[in-house]
């Protein structure tokens, strides 16, 4: 029974993790801005919208009429602010883990724009962490991605650290690990309980499958 | 080859035969855990390599769009090519629609060609409803973009997840009967002897025959079966096809669209069929090792536990989709 048990677990799973399928894809530009004591205070996002999507909003909204993927600031400013509206819940496709473990609360974006380069649209926001700290060489993890698999985004070169107390840090971005991810998927799945809830626990699994990057500063 | 089996006589025909049992018995190996593991999700660097196929894919098929609307000679095959790759791609990822045809052809003994048939025109059909949708969503009734999309997401999705799992039911309780049944029937004879089976067989000195034969239990596929399973996979449109439809309306070149949509469904069907395809050489494997008898005890069991499977599958995915 308890095969049976897993093997249904497993399921379920793989079920809500892959079987939605990405229909929007997203390369993420990310900046940690620090305050002038060191402590990080915020995360400026950048989303490259696919080609396609960015052809389907802009169509949506009777922008770049003449089709040559560029637009007038008049139009610009139309589109600033398209992908803002975010529900209550919705906490903005992007996680920071403190030491690797931590949850790190964020604000409501602000400050946003949009343009489009190249036939693609280049939505930007700023999201303040509520309470800065320092970080340590303990890795403050950042991590991009969407739990339903709607949207699939991926992180841009090498995210950017900027602001007076940046000095000493420095950032790395890491694959996921798939042989690793499906390990711990694997263990997960020992520890499962009837008890627990799969759905609850998933995230957690899903952020495995996510690129992150890894910032650490150096002490003192 | 054809003379040689001729000069080799009856031991070429045995050989044969190993061959053929041999490669059924592949199936068993190869293609069902291949199966098991694609239709779950299990193959990460498989759904992986998919979604950045798709990516490529999307993004070549947004250009083949302004380039058509640019009124660029070639264009339109382009966009059909790429559409046709953004199908395939597509498909290679996870899904229900794969999950219901390989376990459909796992679950019933049906043959080869009408399952892969079925695979194909469950495709085009899932095209024509996304055709469907967006002609009388935007078109008749005046609705926004998000709003076909939402219908698509928030109403058809479930709908659609909520069938497949009732076909799913319905194979469960199908195997569940015939090994009821076979059950029934076994008990019958241990405890009686030569007495008669359920009345259908008719043959005191037979006892053996009273356990259902292979082909009682694999009985023939209905059409309203295999209606049932068509509509369960085309109810849900794909959102790919959906914002191509939407798309190519907005700028006046919907004929593209529409010809895309399908070409995505011939994509999508490449998958489904090839999924068909492996569905049924896994099952065979399955059923080659079991001698007669046997077989006929194991069709209910699979019927079962693949019905099972669909189901918990289907709102599993009806949870998350809700």
């Amino acid at each position: 029974m308890t095969l049976i048990r897993q093997t249904l677990a497993a399921l379920a799973l793989s079920a809500t993790s892959a079987a939605a399928h990405p229909h929007i894809f997203i390369d993420t530009g990310l900046e940690v801005i620090f305050d002038a004591t060191g402590r990080a205070e915020a995360v400026r996002v950048v989303w490259v919208y696919d080609d396609f999507y960015s052809l389907v909003m802009l169509q949506d909204r009777g922008l770049d009429p003449d089709g040559d993927a560029k637009l007038t600031p008049e139009e610009e400013a139309r589109l600033s602010g398209f992908d803002m509206d975010w529900d209550t819940d919705f906490a903005g496709d992007l996680y920071l883990l403190d030491k690797g473990v931590g949850p790190v609360a964020l604000g409501r974006p602000h400050d946003w724009s949009a343009r489009v380069e190249q036939g693609r649209i280049v939505s930007i926001h700023v999201r303040d962490i509520v309470t800065p700290f320092a970080v340590t060489d303990a890795p403050l993890v950042l991590q991009v991605y969407d739990p339903t698999y709607y949207v699939a985004y991926s992180i841009l070169g090498t995210p950017l650290l900027s602001g007076p107390g940046a000095a000493g840090c420095s950032v790395q971005v890491f694959e996921p690990d798939l042989s690793a991810a499906q390990e711990e998927l694997q263990a997960m799945l020992q520890e499962y309980t009837a008890d627990q809830s799969v759905e609850q626990d998933f995230p957690a699994v899903g952020a495995n499958f996510a690129e992150e990057a890894r910032m650490t500063c150096a002490k003192g | 080859m054809r003379e040689g089996v001729s000069a080799a006589g009856p031991k070429a025909v045995v050989t044969r035969a190993v061959v053929i049992r041999a490669l059924l018995v592949a199936g068993l190996l190869v293609a069902l855990p291949l199966l098991v593991l694609w239709a779950t999700g299990g193959l990460g660097d498989i759904a992986r390599w998919a979604a950045e196929g798709q990516h490529d894919a999307q993004n070549a098929l947004a250009r083949a769009i302004r380039s058509l609307r640019a009124g660029e000679a070639g264009a339109l095959l382009v966009l059909l090519g790429m559409a046709f790759a953004y199908g395939v791609f597509h498909a290679a990822g996870p899904g229900h629609g794969k999950v219901l045809i390989g376990g459909y052809g796992v679950a019933r003994r049906v043959r080869l060609l009408p399952l892969m048939t079925l695979a194909l025109v469950s495709s085009l059909a899932q095209a024509t409803v996304a055709v469907v949708l967006v002609y009388a969503g935007i078109a008749v009734f005046d609705w926004t973009r998000e709003r076909v999309v939402g219908a698509a997401e928030d109403v058809m999705l479930p709908a659609s997840h909520a069938a497949v799992a009732l076909i799913g039911l319905w194979l469960a309780y199908r195997g569940f009967r015939g090994l009821v049944r076979g059950m029934a029937v076994r008990g019958h004879v241990d405890d009686h002897g030569h007495e008669h089976g359920h009345g259908h067989v008719h043959d005191e000195h037979c006892t053996h025959r009273h356990a259902p034969s292979v082909e009682e239990v694999a009985a023939v596929t209905s059409p309203r079966e295999a209606l049932a399973l068509v509509a369960g996979i085309a109810a849900r449109p794909c959102t790919g096809a959906l914002f191509l439809l939407v798309l190519t309306w907005q700028m006046g070149i919907g004929a593209a669209g529409v010809a895309g949509a399908y070409a995505m469904g011939l994509g999508t069907a490449a998958i489904t069929v090839a999924v068909a395809g492996l569905s049924v050489w896994a099952r065979e494997g399955m059923l080659s090792v079991l001698s007669g008898h046997r077989v006929a005890r194991a069709l209910p069991v699979l019927e079962l536990a693949a019905g099972l499977t669909i189901a918990v599958l289907s709102v599993m995915l009806m949870v998350g989709s809700v």
